[in-house]
C-alpha cells in the first residue's frame, strides 16, 4: 500500500470508463458450529456509477452488511468478484480511499473530537500538524468546528454521528460505504443528517453505498435502490429514484416510491 | 453553541467554596484525632502511649540528625526499584497473556496462587536467598506488586472493544499502531489502578521485609525503636510514613489520574 496515495489531497477523478463499484455474481457462505454452512449471499450483481448514491434496502438477515463488508475488502466472496474503479478488489491497493462508516459512531472515548477524526489519518505517515489541519477542516465540513476539543461523552448523539462522518470524510474518500449509519439517531436528528450528507455529497462528489432497513431513508438519499430478499440474500429488484432533491418525505411522488419499495420488501 | 460545552465543563469543576469546605473538614478531623490521642496519653506512661508533644520532639530530633531522611530515602529507593521491576515485567506479561488466549488459559491458575502467598513468606525466602541486603526488600516488593499488575493489565486487555479493532482494520492500520492506539489506552486505567494498589502494598510489605532482613531503612528503625522501647520514635516513624503516603496520593497520584482519565464521565471518575 503506498503511503503517498493514501495521504494525497483530493483524489484525481479516476477514469470514468469504469463504474466506481462492480459486484458480479457474488455468493458467500459462512461456516457454522453445526457444520452446515450458512448461505448468506446468492449470486449478487450490481453496479454503482461514479458519484452516485446507491441504497441497499432489506430486512435484517438478508446479508446486506456482509455485502458491504465484501465491497470494502474485509470479507472475501466465495464466488464471483468485486471491482473498485475497474480493478479487481484482490489487486486494489488504495483502500484508504474507501471509507467505512459504521452503525455505531465508534468514537474512541479517550480522544477529543478532533483527535478522533485524526485517527483515520494515523494509519499512514502524515505529519501531526497536517493531520490536525485536515481534521479541523473535516469538522468544519460537518459544522462542528466549535467542538474539536470536546470528548465524546460531552457530545449529543447527533454530534457524535457528525464526528464519525468527519472521520470517514477526512481521507477524502472516492467511495463512502455506510452500514445503517444513522439508525441509532432519533427521527429529527436523522433527517438533519440526511440533509448534511447530501450537502457534502454535492460538494465532494464521492460515490456512496449505504445499507438501510428504513425505506424512507433509502428514497430520500439514493439515486437508485437495490431491494434484497433474505435467506440467502439476493437482489430482488433495483429501483432508480428519478426525483429531484431535496426530497420531502411527505411529498406525493416520494410517498409513491416509499409504498412501491415497501411492497417489495 | 460553544456555551453549552463551556457550561458542561464548568459544571464539572468543583466550586471554590466546596473545595474550601473540604479542606476545613479534613483539618477538623486531624485536630479531633490528635486531641483524642493527647487526652488518652495523659494518664498513661510514656513508653505505652507518648503524647503528641513528645512525638513531635522525637520527630524533630530524627529530622535534625538526618536519620529520618536517609532511612526514608533508603526505603523509598527499595520500594521504587521493586515496583519499577514489577511494572517492567508485569505490563508486557499481562498484555501477552491477555492477547494470547491459549497462553492465558494455561497460566491463569498461577496468579491467584501468587496473590495468596503471604509477604512474610516471600520475606523469609528472600533472607535465605539474599541475606541481609537491599535485594531482600526489593524482592519482596517485586513479588507482591507483580501479580497485582499482571492481573489488572490482563483484565484490561479483555475490555478492548472489538468494534475499535474493526474500525482500525477498515483504515488498514498496521498491527503495531493498533496496539499503541487502541490496546494501550484501553489498558492504561486498569494498569494505573493495579500499579496504585501495588505501590501501596509494596510500601507495607517493604516494612515487613526490612524488620526481618535489613540493617537500614524505616522498617529496620521501627523495630530497633520498638526493641529499645523508644515508643515516641515508633510513633514518629509511623506518622512520617502516613504523611508521606497521603502526600504521594494527593500530590502525585490523584492529580495524575485526573489528568490522564479526564475523558471519563464525572460519575465514573469520582
Amino acid at each position: 500500500m503506498t503511503e503517498s496515495t493514501a495521504t494525497a489531497a483530493p483524489r484525481a477523478a479516476s477514469a470514468g470508463a469504469h463504474p466506481a463499484i462492480t459486484v458480479a455474481g457474488v455468493s458467500k457462505w459462512f461456516p457454522t458450529a453445526e457444520g452446515q454452512p450458512l448461505h448468506v449471499l446468492e449470486n449478487v450483481s450490481l453496479e454503482v456509477p461514479e458519484h452516485s448514491i446507491l441504497g441497499i434496502l432489506g430486512a435484517s438477515g438478508c446479508g446486506k452488511s456482509t455485502l458491504l463488508n465484501i465491497i470494502s475488502g474485509l470479507v472475501t466472496p466465495d464466488r464471483g468478484r468485486v471491482c473498485i474503479n475497474g480493478v479487481p478488489s484482490g489487486e486494489f491497493e488504495d483502500w484508504r480511499s474507501v471509507s467505512y462508516m459504521f452503525q455505531e459512531d465508534r468514537l474512541l472515548p479517550w480522544r477529543t473530537a478532533c483527535r478522533n477524526v485524526e485517527f483515520a489519518l494515523e494509519a499512514g505517515s502524515m505529519p501531526k500538524a497536517e493531520r490536525k489541519r485536515r481534521a479541523q477542516a473535516a469538522l468544519e465540513l460537518v459544522d462542528l468546528s466549535g467542538f474539536s476539543d470536546a470528548f465524546p461523552y460531552q457530545l449529543s448523539g447527533g454530534m457524535r454521528s457528525r464526528v464519525a462522518l468527519a472521520r470517514s470524510l477526512v481521507l477524502e474518500p472516492c467511495i463512502l460505504l455506510m452500514d445503517e449509519p444513522f439508525s441509532r439517531l432519533d427521527a429529527q436528528t436523522r433527517s438533519l443528517m440526511h440533509t448534511e450528507l447530501l450537502r457534502i455529497h454535492r460538494l465532494k462528489k464521492m460515490t456512496i453505498v449505504f445499507v438501510t432497513h428504513d425505506v424512507e431513508e433509502a428514497v430520500v438519499l439514493a439515486d437508485s435502490v437495490v431491494v434484497m430478499a433474505p435467506r440467502p440474500g439476493r437482489v430482488r429488484e433495483q429501483v432508480p429514484i428519478e426525483l429531484g432533491r431535496p426530497r420531502d418525505p411527505t411529498a406525493p411522488q416520494v410517498t409513491q416510491y416509499i409504498q412501491r419499495l415497501r411492497a417489495l420488501i | 453553541m460553544p456555551t453549552v460545552l463551556e457550561q458542561q465543563i464548568h459544571a464539572r469543576a468543583p466550586g471554590r467554596k466546596w473545595r474550601f469546605d473540604l479542606i476545613a473538614q479534613r483539618l477538623a478531623l486531624v485536630a479531633i484525632l490528635v486531641g483524642v490521642w493527647w487526652v488518652a496519653s495523659l494518664p498513661l506512661p510514656h513508653f505505652v502511649l507518648p503524647g503528641p508533644p513528645l512525638v513531635l520532639e522525637a520527630l524533630t530530633a530524627l529530622s535534625a540528625s538526618g536519620d529520618l531522611w536517609s532511612n526514608l530515602g533508603i526505603t523509598l529507593g527499595r520500594v521504587a526499584s521493586g515496583f519499577v521491576m514489577a511494572t517492567l515485567i508485569g505490563l508486557p506479561l499481562g498484555i501477552v497473556l491477555g492477547a494470547n488466549r491459549r497462553l492465558g488459559e494455561f497460566f491463569e491458575p498461577i496468579i491467584p496462587v501468587m496473590n495468596t502467598v503471604s509477604s512474610a513468606i516471600w520475606a523469609i525466602f528472600a533472607i535465605i536467598w539474599f541475606g541481609i541486603s537491599n535485594a531482600t526488600t526489593i524482592f519482596v516488593v517485586f513479588m507482591t506488586a507483580m501479580p497485582l499488575i499482571i492481573t489488572n493489565v490482563w483484565q484490561g486487555t479483555r475490555t478492548v472493544n472489538a468494534d475499535f479493532i474493526e474500525l482500525a482494520h477498515t483504515l488498514r492500520m498496521p498491527q503495531h499502531k493498533v496496539m499503541a492506539k487502541i490496546y494501550l489506552p484501553t489498558i492504561l486505567p486498569h494498569f494505573f489502578s493495579g500499579a496504585r494498589l501495588a505501590f501501596g502494598f509494596g510500601w507495607r510489605v517493604s516494612l515487613v521485609a526490612e524488620t526481618l532482613g535489613s540493617s537500614s531503612g524505616v522498617g529496620y528503625r521501627l523495630r530497633q525503636a520498638a526493641d529499645l522501647i523508644q515508643t515516641d520514635q515508633v510513633f514518629a516513624w509511623t506518622i512520617t510514613l502516613v504523611v508521606m503516603m497521603a502526600a504521594l496520593e494527593m500530590g502525585v497520584l490523584r492529580p495524575l489520574e485526573n489528568h490522564l482519565f479526564r475523558w471519563k464521565k464525572e460519575a465514573e471518575n469520582s
